[in-house]
């Protein structure tokens, strides 16, 4: 049968044709209806977080990101001391975080013997698979009063002229949350970074070296600048983590209210005071105080996630143009 | 035409799995979350979780009902309730501190117990001694060492050890909390005129913990820690509990005998239901009274449906028999006016 018969086989055999059409049309249709989904559920979710923080948004206003307040019986809440929480919890773990993220991913990549390379790698990985409750509960069992006996009074003393050092009492503090969210937020970043690394075209780094460059050499001026673009991705994935991290967090930072340069004092994070004030709401302000600090999560979130677009394009062009 | 007839089969088989799962929503839609007879389903205080766990065995082998119970705190379990998502909440502070559930809803004591203070020192310092207005102090900041004068005074020849106090409370909405912060404001103008009374208040110092799971944790893994907990769950995480000074000038422990002296100063429930019992005067009634004393309360829907029979033989045995599980958890009986009470409470059910 040639292709000019095939009207009067589509005469004779209706279905065939259309079948055809009708899977491609199918396919077309399922993957538009999940991208689609996709999009409306984000926006479901946002607009319901809007509509609930209502009453907290007409009562407060902006003014509520600047008071340090938490009083349900008599209705006076305000995020300050959340939103610094979250704020020093999160950037403090990505400081500790990246040069070790880095540095393991490094290894793995260029150092190791190809015999560890496996193993050692499948490890890093393991560790984010372990569920952030478990971390919390190691944390407050086991970590927090390992800091608080060991590493913290030996900080404040050697470093107590910076106040950022100031005395420590308690094991529950926000540098035992930064503790655990940079083991949190570790695997993430090296494995990326980990990728990118092996990545980089072999005749560059062969070059290098070829030009009588040493290993560190070489990895400054060729694979980092290439891998600029993407580590700061990784980065930023792993900032959103820890930005979002709820269980792990409110476990072993000692949920206290107040802003304090100190980071041995206990402190609370929005996605702590959240989780941890939920189901304990005894008004309706409350409530809508409570979707009123979701709001600023996830504006938080996005603000991030933005950046971290930017800062990725603004890379790929340097690389485009270096090459 | 084999074509055709592949299609026709695809469409069959798609067709029928169509019509199974219809069946399977519309079925599951009808069922409710509510129970099935000879099943009920409880959500509420984790203060009263150990005295209703108790009383599954029994309440299945005596009255055939299957007991499910969630401890998920006072203010989830009234939440529960008021939206009918159970059969019945289980709160330890009364109905009017939840404004924001509209609940028609009948509020019966069905159990009294105490808060015990805890404190993780050395061993050697058991049952410290300890007044309101000191306690008061201590969770307002304005004491903030062991061996402050004030507690010093009141426990001659204890080496009270140079160490800070770390204050610990609830993060979440508890009727523990509520218990406790009614007993502060009753002792402290500056507790009340302050924080207040709440499941849920702000606290000046301290740090804060996930259910009473949560503050034993905590407590138990700072030296020189104070908390607050149910007393059998301060027996159960073997922590040390505070003998605490009550108004005619006795120091008592949250035992039975203390919990008894003080259900005696109110045994007659207000039209709502609700008792208040901190804080008992000072006179030869309460002389060992324990000042820290609270009644929990099951709340259920006025009109309960298809549930009404089960929960009415469960209510109505659980404060008559089920109170004789009580006593090993430090629990005590109700007191036979609130029990006659809660009878008459317990008619206003109806389906």
């Amino acid at each position: 049968m040639t292709s000019l018969d095939v009207s009067t086989d589509a005469a004779r055999r209706p279905f065939s044709g259309r079948r055809v059409r009708l899977g491609d049309l199918l396919l077309q249709g399922a993957a538009a209806i999940a991208a689609l989904g996709a999009l409306v559920l984000v926006i479901l979710i946002v607009w319901k977080v809007i509509q609930g923080a209502r009453l907290s948004l007409s009562t407060f206003g902006l003014g509520f990101l600047t008071h340090v307040v938490w009083d349900p019986v008599h209705f006076k809440f305000g995020a300050a001391s959340f939103l610094y929480g979250t704020a020093i919890t999160s950037v403090g773990a990505l400081i500790l975080a990246t040069p070790i993220a880095i540095g393991a991913a490094l290894f793995l990549s260029e150092l190791a013997p190809a015999g560890i390379r496996g193993p050692v790698t499948a490890l890093v990985e393991t560790l984010a698979a372990i569920p952030s409750v478990v971390i919390g509960l190691w944390g407050i069992l086991v970590l927090a009063p390992f800091l608080r006996d060991h590493v913290d009074p030996a900080l404040h003393s050697t470093l107590g002229f910076i106040p950022l050092f100031g005395p420590a009492t308690y094991g529950s503090n926000v540098f035992t949350a930064i503790v655990v969210l940079t083991i949190m937020i570790l695997p993430i970043i090296a494995s990326i970074s980990r990728e990118l690394f092996l990545a980089v075209p072999t005749e560059l780094k062969e070059g290098a070296l070829g030009l009588g460059m040493t290993r560190w050499e070489m990895i400054r001026g060729v694979v980092f600048p290439y891998t600029r673009g993407g580590v700061a991705a990784a980065m930023i994935l792993g900032l959103g983590r820890a930005i979002g991290e709820a269980i792990a967090v409110s476990m072993v930072i000692g949920g206290a209210l107040g802003i304090s340069i100190n980071i041995f004092q206990p402190g609370q994070t929005l996605a702590g005071q959240i989780a941890g004030q939920f189901t304990s709401s005894t008004s309706a302000l409350f409530t809508a105080s409570l979707l009123y600090l979701a709001l600023i999560l996830l504006v938080f979130s996005i603000v991030v996630n933005l950046v971290a677009q930017f800062i990725v394009r603004r890379s790929a062009r340097h690389v485009g143009s270096a090459r | 035409m084999p074509r055709n007839g592949k299609l026709a089969r695809i469409s069959l088989v798609v067709a029928a799995a169509a019509a199974v799962a219809a069946v399977a929503v519309v079925t599951a839609g009808a069922a409710s979350a509510r129970s099935t007879a000879g099943t009920i389903n409880g959500a509420g205080s984790t203060f009263v979780a150990p005295l209703v766990n108790k009383w599954m065995g029994p309440v299945q082998s005596n009255l055939g009902i299957q007991l499910n119970y969630s401890a998920v705190g006072s203010t989830a379990g009234v939440q529960d309730i008021s939206t009918k998502q159970s059969d019945f909440g289980a709160s330890d502070a009364p109905l009017s501190q939840f404004p924001q559930f509209q609940c028609p809803c009948v509020q019966i004591p069905w159990a009294l117990a105490a808060t015990a203070v805890v404190y993780n020192l050395g061993g050697s310092l058991q049952h410290l001694n300890l007044t309101g207005p000191v306690l008061a102090q201590i969770y307002l900041g304005k004491i903030t060492k062991w061996n402050a004068g004030a507690i010093k005074k009141l426990n001659k020849g204890r080496a009270l050890p140079d160490e800070k106090i770390t204050v610990v409370h609830r993060l979440d909405g508890s009727g523990t909390t509520y218990n406790f912060t009614d007993y502060l404001s009753h002792v402290s103008h500056a507790w009340s005129s302050g924080p207040g009374t709440g499941t849920s208040v702000t606290w000046p110092v301290g740090l804060s913990g996930n259910h009473s799971s949560g503050v034993s944790a905590l407590v138990h893994s700072n030296p020189g820690a104070i908390g607050y907990v149910d007393v059998d769950y301060a027996i159960v995480n073997h922590l040390q509990i505070m003998k605490m000074k009550n108004k005619s000038g006795h120091y008592v422990l949250p035992r039975a005998a203390g919990i008894k002296a003080a259900a005696q100063l109110d045994t007659h429930p207000a039209k709502d239901g609700s008792l208040s019992i901190v804080n008992p005067p000072a006179s030869k009634k309460y002389r060992n009274a324990y000042p820290i004393c609270t009644y929990t309360y099951v709340d259920v829907q006025k009109s309960s449906g298809a549930a009404t029979g089960d929960l009415k033989k469960l209510i109505g045995w659980a404060i008559t028999k089920g109170q004789s599980f009580g006593p090993p958890i430090v629990f005590e009986p109700l007191p036979k006016a609130v029990v006659t009470f809660d009878k008459k409470q317990l008619k206003k059910i109806h389906s």
